[in-house]
């Protein structure tokens, strides 16, 4: 058993964690304000440029990319050491492409698919979102009701789709869609690139989410995609999509982790400066049990976050390994960003201090890709369905 | 020109280090380790050198056990071209490593020699001009500027009156001082591409040397606490603390 990160990797994540100390952290003041100032927790297009620059010259991009498109093919337990480092920052950057949709895509692309959409997705020249959630569909996928049905050599889609993020700067949607009402989830639904623009697609609304964050709606009416658009086989969008999923959560717990990781060191650099009635917070009992407690679990959901990238990277199932990771990561980081508001008191209040966004993050994070409650559901289900 | 350049394994410099309970020495348990600093600018030095084409091969030597790859292999990623390990048991004293490294010089015949000016953990700062005075080469220490003009090294010094600029006869012994360059950062695909390069292993034998020590360890304790300062309100209690208090004037 070898419970240490090779070293390449160990030296990947100290690359990762410079770029965050000298290009996200002194960004975090501005975004910050923007975000008070009711702008959103944003990015201006010139320090996007600014860091897509270095972060390429670092060799930092299409980290887990095939490298048959220009990508690094890294394995997943190297991700979760990028992402933690990633994580730590409350500047909305993540290293180009997104990598949930990356694994879907490398998963099912066709040459031609291959040239038009991942290859320039994975040279960061294309922005992509995902269209799955429905206004009564979210954690049910088999409660799905867009439709596609096939009219000669093209895909007709109707439906809604809803919570989407970047649909309004994205370059192309991986869109799920029921191509066989029957089957359901079991062999009846497909996926389909959906180009930006396409007649029949509208952004039905914005939603502003907490923290500074937005969503949106789309509307599909009648919206006519060439039969090229299909992605992977018909009727077997579902496993793909699955596995999209398992990327994206573990890449959320491992965000999670970082967040929690900061916070943690935030209160470390805090509670021996502040003193209250005649001695240090950190001589405290109660602030020593948070910081026991937070390192307990910010170690314990790394080792799980480990695991299930190297599972994953055997090929090996990661169902309940995922459900378990997710569920305690983010709920421990919430925990652990409450503490150290409370930690610093006042101070934690204010939208001075990255303390406030970092819990925002993780609250959405406790619902996105599935709510704390279904992922413990999926594990009570699987070691009961074992006996 | 050939460029070896000297780097050491050493506690990371964000690391802040205690002092073993039983007073051996500093407790490396769970410590991150990196390049010492200054070694760190010597890389990045004879890098610059070798993209300016003044340079044709840039060797990363170091000195300890098995551990300290670790940091040929960072040297390596930051641009040095191949790697030498010296190995011993832990980290020898300076006169050990200075008679090393001079069996490496007269194995690779380096035009030039690239040493930090002291190491972030014994900050002894006698290395590079032991060995200096070892192979009799000239020896510009404190480098905070190097230019290789034809076979001299014009080397600009820190000393305590400001900067002093010599001249050197190559071959020649250089230690950097903090101001000398700022180092990179090793791009991933140099991190990978390191892990290929060549490393060779001698022992001190392959060398002619034999380690022997001529220093021993006392005792390492923590400096002795502080008490936290005050900020005065005048002058008069200023002046009244120190006479009264402190008992530094009457």
């Amino acid at each position: 058993m070898n419970f240490e990160l090779d070293e390449e990797f160990r030296k990947l994540e100290e690359l990762v964690n410079h770029f965050v100390e000298d290009h996200l952290y002194p960004l975090e003041s501005r975004v910050l304000e923007r975000e008070a100032r009711g702008e959103g927790a944003h990015i201006t297009a010139a320090e996007r440029e600014t860091l897509d620059s270095v972060s390429r010259e670092l060799g930092l991009w299409g980290l887990d990319a095939p490298e048959d498109v220009g990508g690094m093919a890294l394995p997943g337990v190297a991700l979760v050491a990028v992402n933690e480092a990633i994580g730590k920052s409350v500047v909305p950057y993540v290293l180009p492409p997104d990598s949930p949709n990356l694994s879907m895509l490398a998963a099912t692309v066709t040459e031609a698919q291959r040239e038009r959409y991942l290859a320039p997705y994975v040279a960061g020249k294309t922005i992509s979102a995902i269209a799955i959630s429905e206004p009564g569909a979210g954690t049910d996928p088999a409660a799905m009701a867009t439709t596609a049905v096939l009219d000669g050599d093209e895909w007709v889609i109707n439906g809604r789709k809803i919570w989407i993020t970047r649909a309004d700067v994205m370059d192309f949607a991986i869109l799920m869609a029921v191509t066989d009402k029957e089957k359901g989830s079991r062999g009846g639904i497909s996926a389909f690139l959906l180009d930006a623009g396409t007649p029949g697609l509208r952004i039905a609304r914005k939603i502003p989410m907490i923290g500074g964050n937005a969503t949106f709606e789309l509307e599909l009416e009648d919206c006519r995609l060439p039969v090229t658009a299909l992605l992977g086989e018909q009727g077997k969008g579902f496993a793909p999509m699955q596995l999209r999923l398992s990327t994206r959560r573990l890449e959320m717990s491992t965000w999670c982790i970082g967040i929690a990781q900061r916070a943690l060191d935030m209160m470390l650099e805090y509670a021996p400066q502040r003193h209250t009635f005649g001695s240090a917070l950190s001589e405290k009992q109660t602030i020593q049990n948070w910081l026991a407690e937070a390192e307990s679990n910010i170690h314990s959901a790394r080792l799980m976050a480990y695991h299930t990238a190297w599972k994953l990277d055997q090929g090996q199932s990661v169902r309940r390994e995922i459900s378990m990771l997710k569920a305690h990561a983010t709920e421990m980081a919430w925990t652990t960003v409450d503490r150290a508001m409370q930690c610093y008191g006042a101070m934690g209040m204010t939208k001075e201090l990255p303390l406030q966004q970092m819990a925002n993050e993780v609250r959405l994070m406790r619902i996105y890709d599935g709510p704390t409650e279904i992922h413990k559901w999926v594990v009570a289900r699987d070691l009961l369905s074992n006996r | 020109m050939k460029v070896l350049v000297a780097v050491k394994r050493v506690v990371d410099y964000n690391v802040k280090v205690r002092a073993k309970a039983d007073g051996t020495g500093a407790d490396l348990n769970n410590v991150k380790m990196a390049i010492n600093p200054f070694c760190e600018i010597a890389i990045e030095e004879a890098v610059r050198l070798k993209e300016a084409g003044v340079a044709t091969e840039v060797i990363a030597v170091s000195i300890g056990d098995k551990s300290c790859q670790e940091q040929i292999r960072t040297a390596l990623a930051l641009g040095a071209d191949r790697g030498i390990q010296v190995e011993t048991d832990g980290s020898p004293e300076p006169l050990v490593v200075a008679k090393l490294l001079k069996g490496v010089i007269a194995k690779e015949e380096p035009q030039l020699v690239i040493l930090g000016k002291q190491s972030i953990d014994g900050d002894n700062n006698q290395t590079g001009q032991m060995l200096g005075a070892l192979t009799n080469m000239p020896q510009g220490t404190f480098a905070s500027e190097i230019k290789v003009e034809g076979d001299k090294l014009n080397v600009t010094r820190e000393i305590d009156g400001g900067l002093q600029t010599i001249a050197l006869n190559l071959p020649a012994i250089v230690t950097t001082d903090l101001r000398l360059n700022e180092p990179r950062y090793a791009s991933l695909p140099n991190i990978m591409k390191a892990k290929k390069k060549q490393l060779d292993v001698y022992t001190p034998a392959d060398l002619g040397v034999e380690p022997s020590a001529h220093l021993t360890t006392v005792k390492v304790e923590p400096p002795a606490e502080r008490q936290a300062g005050i900020i005065v309100e005048s002058v008069e209690q200023l002046v009244d603390k120190l006479k009264n208090e402190a008992k530094v004037i009457s």
